[in-house]
């Protein structure tokens, strides 16, 4: 049994971690008060290769692993919660059903821009009375000649504003429930595609959070991801992969506000020493500590598991479960050391408090990855 | 055109350092290693010549040390090196640089190399001696502290920092050593689809024993941390005092306010 990343993984974590200290790290304030990820950030995120990381390189991709992939949103997200989710979604929502479930030609026909970074992938599934119940969907789809013709609406669509490739998900007849449920590659930027609002929230405020509405938005045929009716697996499948991103985007955060505690704890003075003398100070310290490691295990181990084609349903879920609520913890724990400064944008913590609380909703809230996990536990 | 690139790996310069068991280097136990900065601006040099000569151009990229190194050697050919040499050494770190330079150039001699790139030291030892001394062991030309490099017709032109930001422009032709300075340039990050790239490209390894044949002229007796001292100056009084104090002593013991 071996924990220690291999030399390939360290030159690419020392890499991206490079990348990531002059590029992006001094724009997150920026990005969070602009509510935007500058364009020219997104294309030196894409010339780095961030946006392909597992993409195989006939598809323009780095072809790198699942692991590889995970190190680049934690890395990311250490910096900037928004950019990781960027990543995470573009790669986990958009590429990877393309990949999995695509054509020979979708796939050399949408791949190549998405790895490069030159067009921007999103999902949409939920919609505004669909969340954690998909099957209840009523987005339509019908058939018309060598068109499928869509109607309805999506909300809450991470990356949608940037009008990219959307893997969009639609029912030809409610009644059916899940089987009805069949999923398009399509061009957001088509007629019949009208962005209805960007959300504002309470963090990721720099990731567009879209709702679309779809007025006979029409389909090539070929663009059927998968087979008619098997929309509802490939959502299912994709989300159980893109849960290692959204952990790894936990991880990052919880890592990013641990170190600036860590940092403050030594500097700031009171009562004639620094805090971190303070042992109510220190237990905080060892336990966010103990808990990053626990996630940072189970989300390398979920990796791991998806790059060795085990199996990894459970993990992905627990990992994600797991880094979120300790992102949640960390981010809180690192605002209180802080004190009042924590509360300050300046410091950064306040951000990355905010923007961790979504890594327990999205993807699957919390609860459903409970459900998820005991599912199993059970079957 | 055959270039060599002489890389090292060092600790992270934020790291504390703690004598080893011997007390005579630092211990490599808890420090987190990187490429020696200048000699990232060596490699990035040389990737930039390869991108003006095209393949004409052939980058070796080499480095002596234990197995931990590879990774920097990994990061140069992600970067664009050719191709890698591995000289084994678990116990690099206690050869001085008269064994090192002698290493390089016993590897160096007889192949061919028209231009060699190392950095102007590295960030831990710091002596400086090992790029000129390779110099001279294989008889090439050299010049140091390189911040301007262009090459055309087998003439390199050197731009070189002097004292206090003055500069020299030395012309020598191949073969050449140069050694290189912050402000050369800006090396690249290795992207992604490089570093999968990298994985396929050659990397040989050499244990030193085949390349090492000669004694070390110094030895390093002892390695310690400086004695602790007080804090520094801490100004008191009221805000318009310590102002005018600091203004006193910014006047006396710097020139920022000449
Ligand atoms: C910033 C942001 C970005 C998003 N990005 C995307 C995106 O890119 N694409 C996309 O399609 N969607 C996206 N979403 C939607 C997101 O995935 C959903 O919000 C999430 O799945 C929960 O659905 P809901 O909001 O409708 O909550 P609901 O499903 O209404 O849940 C409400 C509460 O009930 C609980 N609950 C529901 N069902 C169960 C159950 N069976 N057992 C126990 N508890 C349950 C939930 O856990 C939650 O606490 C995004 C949302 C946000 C806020």
């Amino acid at each position: 049994m071996n924990f220690e990343l291999s030399q390939d993984h360290k030159v690419l974590r020392d890499s991206v971690r490079d990348f990531v200290e002059k590029e992006i790290k001094p724009l997150a304030i920026k990005i969070d008060e602009d509510h935007k990820i500058p364009e020219e950030l997104i294309g030196k995120m894409s010339a780095m290769g961030l946006m392909g990381s597992y993409v195989p390189e006939e598809y323009e991709g780095a072809g790198l692993d699942m692991l590889s992939y995970a190190i680049v949103v934690e890395e990311v997200s250490k910096a900037c919660g928004s950019s990781g989710v960027l990543i995470s979604a573009h790669t986990s929502l958009a590429c990877d059903p393309i990949y999995r479930f695509g054509t020979a030609e979708q796939k050399s026909k949408y791949l190549p821009d998405l790895a490069t970074g030159r067009k921007i992938g999103c999902i949409l599934l939920t919609e505004p009375d669909v969340g954690s119940d998909v099957s209840g969907m009523a987005t339509m789809y019908r058939r018309e000649g060598d068109e499928f013709v869509i109607n309805g609406g999506k909300t809450f669509i991470t990356n949608g504003a940037c009008l990219g490739t959307g893997i969009l998900f639609a029912t030809h007849d409610k009644s059916l429930k899940h089987k009805g449920i069949s999923a398009f590659i399509v061009d957001l930027k088509s007629p019949g595609v009208t962005i209805l609002k960007n959300e504002k929230k309470m963090g990721i405020r720099g990731s567009y959070t879209t709702a679309f509405a779809f007025d006979d938005l029409r389909v090539p045929v070929a663009n059927m991801l998968g087979q008619e009716g098997q929309g509802f697996k490939i959502a299912m499948e994709t989300l159980n992969g893109g849960r290692i991103g959204i952990a790894s985007q936990a991880l990052g955060i919880a890592e990013g506000a641990f170190e600036r505690a860590l940092a403050y704890s030594k500097e700031r003075k009171q009562f004639g020493a620094p805090i971190c003398d303070l042992q109510a100070i220190q237990f905080k310290l060892a336990d966010m500590y103990s808990r990053i490691e626990m996630s940072k295990l189970l989300v390398y181990k979920a990796a791991w598991m998806k790059d060795s084609k085990m199996n990894y349903a459970m993990e992905s879920a627990m990992c994600k479960m797991c880094a979120s609520e300790t992102a949640t913890y960390v981010t809180k724990e690192a605002v209180q050391i802080h004190g009042g400064y924590g509360y300050i944008s300046d410091y950064e913590v306040e951000r990355m408090y905010r923007d961790a609380k979504i890594t327990e909703i999205y993807e699957g809230t919390n609860e459903v990855q409970r459900v998820v996990i005991s599912k199993m536990l059970l079957a | 055109m055959k270039i060599l690139i002489c890389v090292k790996q060092v600790p992270d310069m934020e790291s504390r350092f703690k004598p080893d068991n011997a007390g005579v280097w630092f211990s490599d136990t808890d420090l987190a290693f990187r490429m020696n900065e200048y000699d990232e601006y060596a490699v990035e040099q040389a990737v930039q010549l390869r991108e003006q000569l095209g393949d004409a151009a052939d980058l070796t990229v080499l480095s002596i040390g234990p197995d931990r190194i590879v990774e920097a050697l990994k990061k140069a050919l992600a970067m664009g090196c050719d191709r890698a040499v591995h000289i084994q050494d678990p116990a690099a770190a206690l050869k001085d640089p008269w064994q090192i330079a002698a290493i390089i150039a016993a590897f160096a001699k007889d192949k061919g190399f028209d231009l060699i790139f190392t950095g102007l030291q590295s960030q831990d030892r710091g002596s400086a001696q090992v790029g000129v001394t390779v110099a001279e062991r294989l008889g090439f030309a050299c010049t140091t502290t390189l911040v301007g490099f262009a090459f055309a017709d087998g003439v390199i032109t050197a731009k070189r920092e002097l004292e206090g930001g003055v500069k020299g422009v030395v012309k020598l032709r191949t073969p050449a050593l140069v050694t290189c300075q912050l402000g050369l340039n800006v090396p690249r990050y290795p992207t992604l689809p490089n570093i999968m790239k990298s994985k396929k490209k050659e990397l040989v390894t050499i244990p030193v024993a085949d390349l090492l044949h000669e004694e070390a002229l110094a030895v390093t007796a002892r390695f310690y941390p400086p004695a602790k001292k007080g804090g520094g100056i801490v100004l008191e009084g009221d805000v318009g005092d310590m102002a005018e104090k600091l203004i006193a002593i910014l006047k006396e013991k710097t020139n920022v306010l000449r």
